[in-house]
Formats: structure tokens, C-alpha cells, sequence
């Protein structure tokens, strides 16, 4: 199980792409494992190229790519029946049914009517769409036109899952229930899924590696657990009140203090554990209400392997 | 739930709602709204059709309430063309004069604003300068980014250097580098003794600019204040406190003993457990002695739900 | 297993080939269109010539058969020549074909009323929501997706033009109680559906085209209502003017009939040299290219071509003893009489220049926002 999870689904090899003056992809070579992968790069980084080219929408000017195994520049047609794309702009066209639309995303893939309609119902209920099915598209609200491009999306039983800004613009709650969506069909259902969005905090809660591009170039890829390093001895600490005498014991006891806002940043010398934050909170009577150690974000990840490039 | 309003500033509020009802028809915007604004950073917050979109433009004087009186500095906002000086707005919508250059844009935003053509040249270079778009400043508006465009926005709103900025999704769209140069620009600005009025759907966006909130749904102010103040007094949904040990059990037993506990759930590794107690200040008090008594390893220790998410979430009944 | 899963399920389901997937986009953009009742009322309307059309075949089957009903109708048809009412076996194809030229002048423009309605909206409304990467997203080709747009034209021009020939032709063949009759007019209902398929082709490719150049429907119908009534009145214009034109050059090129000194200088004809002008128009038209301008105008010499109109035409001029009038009724009832070949070439170039501009607008997203 382990293997199948790490096998990749899509490999790119070089791959570079000119439109004019502007280099959209640069020699870029990257692995996308199965699972869910976060696809991140600022604006003009290239994603939308690189989408475009798994897709096989866009012929690169050179270099080879693997989708499922079959190459993307002869076997287009055979890699799109394999992936389910969302875009990222509103592309319902008005006047039809929401069950209409996903019937005919199924039907465009090649399914029988009859198969498409019933499966467009199912797929329908599946993203929580079930009670409104028969109205218009232009009567849904931003969050349900999200996920009803969802729908139509899944409703051929993709292996791969392509969403590009699926949380955009959406409230709260939207967002919650298409990132528990996403989750649920990357972990539970066997789908890979790719990732694209500006919203980190997104990005981190359903996808278990990221790739970072800029400038059409790979910058960053891999596990976010092994990208987001635990500093070692650095801890993060919040207490109830303004820190008073707390700050000055515990730098006298060794420790490196940074305050930012309310959060302090401690740096405990080696051979010192935490228990000892816990003695001198005892002792000064303040109360610890968060400690934890020091991780990297991904935003810090993302922002350095920016600036690095 | 939240019955009364927690007043985070006892300065003179700069805004003001009085009983504000606000209908289109049949339709309700906002109801029997009374709401007070200080200086410094407030989000605000709410699921669609909460009446966001109603409540700043009833703020700024395009919409007028059809009960109560909106009022800016001890003034109306409706029909009070003088106090558009002082106040600046950066809408949601991207309709920009996408031929102008940068420049261009924000020279005859000046000029509309009653700068003299001179005046109004070094006004924008000024502003386009503080955005961090004087780079850009000669490119055409619709080869912008979505960044660069929201900066745009930005400093149009900055154009008669208003003392109240209303921010209206500001980030929506960006990327994680032209967010931080926002944040950062909007921090600077609150820092200098604005108010300004964030309304965004991105929670941590808002958490990241301030702790004072506004959230509102279906049309009426649900709560308003410090995010913390406004968990505490949500005593309906118990705290959640995360503790990270390797002696689980041990410690589940001996906390279990403690009043104000009200229930505990280890996780499956039995490397941590979740506190649920409704009296999350005294478990805290509490705690360090305990350890310290006990000789506890207690490597981690953190809230689930002191952030604006669960605030959100218990409140808007999801 | 007791418990049902619920939620998201597989589906081991088979992908179909594409050979038939423009048939998916016709049929939801035809079912898209019937929801516009205005466009169900202009139907019904196309309708009419061809409930006229079954009815003079059915007359003229009646007519044939010598039936006592055709009596009382007779007295209707007097504006047809005696000689080829008391004929009716020898002209039954002129007949028919008049007929069938008649019915599909008029759902010509009916067809092109109908593209105008149906039309603009096909690609430019895709262009407007974005609605490309939908589809190209899927297995589907450009070429499907450009078939499956000139199906939904195509249904809806063929249910003006196609249909009704077919029926009328059924109903007159039921009519005649012939089957003889058949094999000799079989020829008519071919040229009738060819030349159904030749607008659906030639509309469709074209409106698509525009339809592909804005994202505003409006400013598409716009273009194509200017582009068919504009070019029509164009060659109108031309047209007359270039009769003008004529009309001094025969009067110029006329004998003087009566010199006289003194009195003020002028040419005065005759009546007869006047009439021999229809024929002087007559051999002027047939190599005249002023009636290329008009859109519909080749498409209605191409049909007259298929059908033989100009053929009847001659056949039945043969009837009218006087020689002149012979060339005004040619001249004015036989249609255009430039070389259809023309029409073709013009028609053609129209159909491969449509072709080119579709697939350079919609080209594959290369750059595409």
C-alpha cells in the first residue's frame, strides 16, 4: 500500500514552454506522487501552464512527460478520460438545470446518457448539492457553483483530480465543507488530486506534499511533514497575561526570548527541557496557555523558497 | 450565546450604527443593527448574505438606512458629500479604467477628489510609493496582477487621506507574496491611527491583521469584540485544551479528579489527549503547579478552539 | 454487507470513442433552444409555406387524376398558363420544381432568420463564461466540438427545409396515386435535400465563425442580420444601378428616328425598340456578377440550380408567343442567369475562409487566459 502511494502519477521531464517574449516553463522536471499534492507559485509561476500541459492542452516546445504512464504529447485523449479538472473561473454557461450540467460533463466524456444522468444524481448528492439539483446554474451561490464544478468534474470516475482555486471567494463554511470534500475523496476514495491554490492553510489541510514553482522553474518539492522542520529546542510560548517577571527568570536561567505580540519565542539551551517553563510558571503564578515547539509554516516554507530563487 | 456587546475600546467611536434596519423591498439587509467602531483594525465577519456588503455601504453613505442613523465622527453618513474626504473605501469589484497606466489611474482619482493637476502628479507618485507600485506605476492597469491591482485599489481609497479606510475582501485572489505586502501595508496604516474596517471571508487573513472582530449573520450583529473575550463568554461550547504527553492515562486519571473538568478524550496513539471544561481560566491556573507537583511531562500544550475559526463556527450554528 | 456505503462510489463504467460525441453537444444545444418560445413561434411560422407547398402538390395530383374535387379549385389557379393546366402529366415536373423553388426561396429566409436566433449564442456564450476548458478538459476534439455547435444550426434548418420537402414529398406521391410518378420525381426531393444540406453548411459555418469573434451574443446577431441584409441591399443597389446603366447605353446606342433642324435635338423610339430592350437586359444579366454580392442570392442560385428553375423557366417562356414579352418573363420570373458555377466558387471560398477563421480562434488554448 505504501508502494502504490508513493508511485508517481505524473512525471515531467524538462519541459519548457515560450509564449513569445515570456518563458511560462523553464526546463522544468518534476514528480507528482499519488495522493493529494499541493500546487503552489505565485502569479505568473506557470501553473496554469504546467495544468494545461498535463492536461495535454498545451504542446510543450520540448522536453517528454508521463501521465499514467502514457505520454502526454501522442496520448492526449486517453490521459483526459483519466483526469477530472475544475477551473478556476466560472464557467457554468446559464440556463440549465444543475443536474443537466453534470450530466452533460459526463456525457462530453464519452458516457452513455442513460449512464451519465444516473450517475450525475449520485455524484450530486455525493457534494451535497442534492436539494437544489433542478434549479438554474445562475441561481446557485458561490459556493455551490464550486462545487457543483466539482461534480462535474468526479462524475466520471477520474483516477486524477485536478483543482485549480477550488475555495475562491468562498464563506467560511463553503470553504470548510470543499476542503472536507476534497479530503474525503484524496484519503478514503483513492483519488489523486492536485492542488492548485493561493490559500495556504488550505493547501495544508488536505494535501500531504507540495510542489512550489516561480519563474517556470521547480523550487521546492516534497512532504510537507519532512519540508516543515521541527527547530529543535525553539519552542513557542503564550502566556495568560503580559509577561512581567516571568521573561527576566527564564532568560536568566539561560534562554534565548523573542516576543512577537503575544507570543514568545524561546530558544532553550541544550540540556535544558521544557519542565523547567513549567517550575518558573509555578513559581511566578502565571499560566502557560500555549506551548508548543517551533515549526516552520508553510507560508515561512513557501516565502523562503521564493526568496531563495 | 452572545447576549451582550463586548466594548473593546471606551474610546468615542468613530462609528456609529443606532438601531439600523436596512430593507430592499421584502427582503431584509440588516436588522435592528446597533454597532460601535474605535480606532485601529476590526474584521469583519460573516457567511454570505449576512449583510456585509449592506453594512459598508450604509458606512459609507451610499445607501441610506431605512431606521436608525449611521453616523461617521458624530456626523451622518448619508447625504453628506463633505465627509467623503475623510473617508476611503476599497470595493470588491475590479472595475479599474484598464487603459489608464497605474499612474494615470490614481492621478485622476486625485484630480476627482479636488486635487489641483499638479498637486495631484506628487499625490500619486506619494501614494503609488507607499503601496509599493512605483515599479509598476507606468504599466498598463490590465496587464496588472491581482496583487497589483488590489494595491491599485488601495491607494485610490488613500487618494484624500482618510482617517476611516473600509477594506472590502482585500486579499481575494492574491498570492501568498503580494498577501504579505498587503498585510504589511494595512498594519503600517493602522500603526499611523486609522480606522480601518476589514471585511473578508478568509479567517486567518483576519486573524493575522486583528483581534477585533465584528461577525454578523442574517442580518444582525451577532457579536463584536476581542476574539478570546468572546470565547470565554461562549459557554455553551466547552474550551478544548491539547495536551501532549507520554504519560496519557496516568494524567487523565488525576485530572478527571479536578472539578471543573468536564470530559476527556485520548487520542488513539495515546500520545495526547483533548481537555473539554468549561472553566478554562482555573484549569490553567491550576495546571503548572500540578506539573510541577506531580513531575509531569507535559511536552506540548494548545487550544483547538481559541481561534477565529471555532469562534465562527459555534456562532454561525454550522 | 448489511450497511450500504454511502457517499462516493466508483463507476465502472466504459468511455465511448468520440465518434459520436458531437451528437452529446447537439442534442443539449438543441434542447437548450427549444426553451425559447420565440424561436418555437417562428417554427410554426416556417411552417406555413410548407403546408402550401403539400397542398399544391396535392392539388396537382388531383389535377392529374382528373378528380371532380379539382373543379372548384381550378377557378383558383388561374394565374397558371391554361395550356399547363390542361396538361397537367406533361408539366408535373415543372410544376413540382416551381414549387419546390417557390417553398425553398421562402424558407431561406426563414433559415436565415432562424441562425440569427439560434446562432449567436453557440460559441460566443462559451467565450463569455469561460466554458472552453470545460470541454476541452474532456476527451473531445476541436472538430468535434465544431460539429456538435453546426448540429444544433443544422437540426433547426433542416426542420424548416428538410422535413417539410420530405413530407410534401410523400403527400403529393400520395396524391398523384402513381408510383411512376416516384422515379421520375425523385430527382426534385434529392435537389431539395442537397440543397437544404448546402445552407445548413454554409450558414452554419459562417455564423459560427462570427459567433467565435466576441463574447457579446448581441454584437454577433448584429453582424450576421447586417452582413445578410446589408449585402442584400448592396447587390440590390448595384444591381439597379447597373440597370440604369443599361438603360442609357440602349438609349444612347438607339437610331435617331427623326432628324430635324432647328427643333431641339432628342431621340425618341419606338415602342418596339423599347421592348427589344428586355431582350438587350437579358444578355446583359447572364454574365453579370452584381447578384454575387448578395449572400442569400448565391445561395438561391445554387438551389435554382439543383431544382432545374431555370429550365422550367425556358420551357414554359416557350409558351408566351410574343418574343419579347418571352424575355421579360425570363428575365423577371427565371431568376438569376450568371453561371452557377460562380455561386459555387463564391460559396466555397465563404465555407473554407469560416473554416480557418474557427480554428484560428479557437485555437488550443495556447493563449487562452
Amino acid at each position: 500500500m505504501a508502494d502504490a502511494q508513493m508511485q508517481p502519477i505524473i512525471e515531467l521531464k524538462d519541459i519548457s514552454k515560450t509564449y513569445g517574449q515570456v518563458k511560462a516553463l523553464d526546463q522544468l522536471s518534476c514528480v507528482i506522487p499519488a495522493g493529494a499534492t499541493g500546487l503552489l507559485g505565485p502569479n505568473g509561476s506557470g501553473k496554469t501552464t504546467m495544468i494545461r500541459t498535463m492536461l495535454g492542452l498545451v504542446r510543450p516546445d520540448a522536453g517528454t512527460g508521463m501521465v499514467f504512464g502514457l505520454d502526454i504529447r501522442s496520448q492526449q485523449l486517453d490521459i483526459r478520460r483519466k483526469i477530472g479538472f475544475s477551473p478556476e473561473d466560472d464557467c457554468l454557461f446559464p440556463g440549465v438545470h444543475g443536474i443537466e450540467f453534470v450530466a452533460y460533463a459526463g456525457e462530453l466524456c464519452g458516457m452513455q446518457s442513460s449512464d451519465a444522468m444516473q450517475r450525475a444524481h449520485e455524484v450530486l448528492d455525493y457534494v451535497g448539492l442534492g436539494e437544489v439539483r433542478y434549479r438554474k446554474v445562475e441561481s446557485y451561490s458561490s459556493g455551490m457553483k464550486q462545487r457543483l464544478k466539482l461534480a462535474a468534474a468526479i462524475v466520471h470516475d477520474p483516477q486524477l483530480l485536478i483543482l485549480d482555486e477550488p475555495t475562491n471567494g468562498m464563506d467560511p463554511a463553503g470553504r470548510e465543507h470543499m476542503l472536507q470534500l476534497a479530503d474525503d475523496l484524496a484519503t478514503n476514495k483513492g483519488m489523486s488530486l492536485v492542488f492548485s491554490s493561493h490559500l495556504l492553510p488550505d493547501v495544508e489541510s488536505v494535501c500531504r506534499c507540495i510542489v512550489v514553482l516561480s519563474g517556470g522553474k521547480l523550487l521546492v518539492q516534497g512532504d510537507i511533514g519532512t519540508l516543515k522542520q521541527i527547530h529543535s529546542g525553539s519552542y513557542e510560548l503564550r502566556l495568560k497575561e503580559a509577561p512581567g517577571n516571568y521573561v527576566e527568570h527564564i532568560t536568566d536561567a539561560g534562554c534565548q526570548v523573542q516576543i512577537n505580540g503575544e507570543m514568545l519565542r524561546v530558544r532553550l539551551p541544550d540540556g535544558l527541557a521544557p519542565e523547567m517553563l513549567w517550575r518558573q510558571a509555578a513559581l511566578d503564578h502565571v499560566q502557560i496557555r500555549h506551548l508548543r515547539p517551533q515549526r516552520s509554516t508553510l507560508e515561512e516554507i513557501f516565502l523562503g523558497a521564493v526568496e531563495r530563487s | 450565546m452572545v447576549d451582550s456587546i463586548v466594548r473593546s475600546h471606551e474610546i468615542k467611536p468613530v462609528i456609529a450604527f443606532h438601531e439600523v434596519s436596512k430593507w430592499y423591498g421584502n427582503v431584509i439587509g440588516i436588522n435592528k443593527l446597533t454597532l460601535e467602531i474605535g480606532p485601529g483594525i476590526c474584521g469583519l465577519l460573516g457567511p454570505n448574505g449576512a449583510g456585509k456588503s449592506t453594512l459598508l455601504q450604509l458606512a459609507t453613505g451610499q445607501l441610506r438606512a431605512s431606521q436608525g442613523t449611521v453616523m461617521l465622527f458624530g456626523e451622518p453618513a448619508w447625504n453628506n458629500p463633505a465627509i467623503n474626504l475623510r473617508i476611503g473605501l476599497c470595493p470588491e469589484q475590479d472595475a479599474l479604467y484598464e487603459w489608464m497606466t497605474g499612474r494615470e489611474f490614481i492621478i485622476t482619482c486625485a484630480r476627482l477628489t479636488g486635487y489641483r493637476q499638479s498637486a495631484a502628479r506628487n499625490r500619486a507618485d506619494e501614494l503609488l510609493e507607499s503601496v509599493g507600485l512605483t515599479a509598476h506605476k507606468h504599466r498598463v492597469v490590465r496587464g496588472y496582477s491581482k496583487g497589483m491591482r488590489q494595491r491599485t485599489k488601495l491607494a485610490q481609497a488613500l487618494v484624500a487621506n482618510p482617517e476611516i479606510l473600509f477594506l472590502d475582501e482585500p486579499m481575494t485572489g492574491t498570492d501568498p507574496i503580494a498577501r504579505r505586502h498587503l498585510l504589511d501595508i494595512i498594519l503600517r496604516l493602522a500603526d499611523e491611527g486609522k480606522t480601518i474596517v476589514v471585511s473578508s471571508h478568509v479567517l486567518y487573513e483576519v486573524q493575522s491583521l486583528t483581534q477585533n472582530i465584528v461577525l454578523m449573520n442574517r442580518g444582525r450583529l451577532i457579536a463584536q469584540g476581542h476574539i478570546r473575550e468572546i470565547r470565554d463568554l461562549m459557554d455553551k461550547h466547552p474550551h478544548r485544551i491539547v495536551l501532549v504527553t507520554p504519560q496519557c492515562r496516568q494524567l487523565a486519571s488525576i485530572l478527571m479528579t479536578w472539578p471543573h473538568v468536564d470530559g476527556i478524550h485520548l487520542a488513539p496513539d495515546n500520545r495526547s489527549m483533548t481537555v473539554a471544561t468549561r472553566q478554562p481560566d482555573a484549569f490553567y491556573a491550576q495546571l503548572p503547579a500540578k506539573v510541577v507537583e506531580h513531575s509531569w511531562q507535559i511536552d506540548e500544550v494548545y487550544s483547538e478552539d481559541d481561534n477565529l475559526d471555532a469562534v465562527f463556527h459555534y456562532l454561525v450554528d454550522r | 454487507m448489511p450497511i450500504a456505503e454511502q457517499g462516493y462510489q466508483h463507476w465502472s463504467g466504459r468511455l465511448s470513442g468520440h465518434a459520436w460525441r458531437w451528437l452529446a453537444i447537439t442534442h443539449r444545444g438543441v434542447q437548450i433552444q427549444f426553451r425559447n418560445r420565440f424561436l418555437r413561434y417562428v417554427l410554426f411560422a416556417a411552417w406555413t409555406p410548407a403546408f402550401l407547398l403539400v397542398c399544391m402538390l396535392s392539388i396537382w395530383g388531383l389535377l392529374e387524376q382528373k378528380s371532380k374535387w379539382v373543379s372548384t379549385v381550378v377557378q383558383f389557379l388561374r394565374f397558371i398558363n391554361p395550356h399547363v393546366i390542361a396538361q397537367p402529366r406533361y408539366y408535373r415536373l415543372d410544376v413540382w420544381r416551381l414549387c419546390y423553388g417557390y417553398f425553398m426561396h421562402v424558407e431561406l429566409f426563414f433559415s436565415m432568420l432562424i441562425v440569427l436566433i439560434v446562432g449567436p449564442g453557440l460559441i460566443s456564450q462559451d467565450l463569455r463564461v469561460n466554458a472552453l476548458p470545460l470541454y476541452f478538459s474532456r476527451p473531445l476534439r476541436r472538430i468535434d466540438y465544431f460539429l456538435g455547435k453546426l448540429g444544433v444550426i443544422s437540426f433547426f434548418i433542416g426542420m424548416v427545409t428538410i422535413l417539410p420537402a420530405v413530407i410534401a414529398y410523400v403527400f403529393g406521391l400520395l396524391f398523384s396515386l402513381n408510383w411512376h410518378v416516384a422515379v421520375v420525381t425523385f430527382p426534385i426531393l434529392l435537389a431539395a435535400v442537397t440543397y437544404g444540406i448546402i445552407i445548413c453548411i454554409s450558414a452554419g459555418t459562417l455564423m459560427l465563425a462570427f459567433s467565435s469573434l466576441s463574447r457579446n451574443l448581441r454584437y454577433v446577431a448584429l453582424f450576421w442580420l447586417g452582413f445578410w441584409f446589408v449585402s442584400g441591399v448592396v447587390s440590390d443597389v448595384l444591381i439597379s444601378g447597373h440597370n440604369q446603366q443599361l438603360r442609357s447605353q440602349y438609349y444612347h446606342s438607339a437610331p435617331v428616328l427623326q432628324p430635324s433642324t432647328g427643333a431641339p435635338s432628342g431621340r425618341l423610339l419606338s415602342r418596339q425598340y423599347w421592348r427589344q430592350f428586355h431582350s438587350y437586359q437579358f444578355e446583359a444579366q447572364l454574365h453579370d456578377w452584381r447578384p454575387l454580392v448578395s449572400y442569400t442570392g448565391n445561395l438561391n442560385r445554387l438551389g435554382n440550380k439543383l431544382l432545374g428553375i431555370n429550365d422550367v423557366w425556358l420551357k414554359l417562356a416557350k409558351l408566351e408567343p410574343n418574343r419579347w414579352r418571352r424575355s421579360f418573363l425570363l428575365m423577371r420570373f427565371g431568376g438569376p442567369w450568371y453561371p452557377w458555377y460562380w455561386s459555387l466558387a463564391l460559396l466555397t471560398g465563404l465555407f473554407l475562409g469560416s473554416a480557418g477563421l474557427l480554428k484560428w480562434s479557437i485555437r488550443s488554448f495556447d493563449r487562452m487566459k
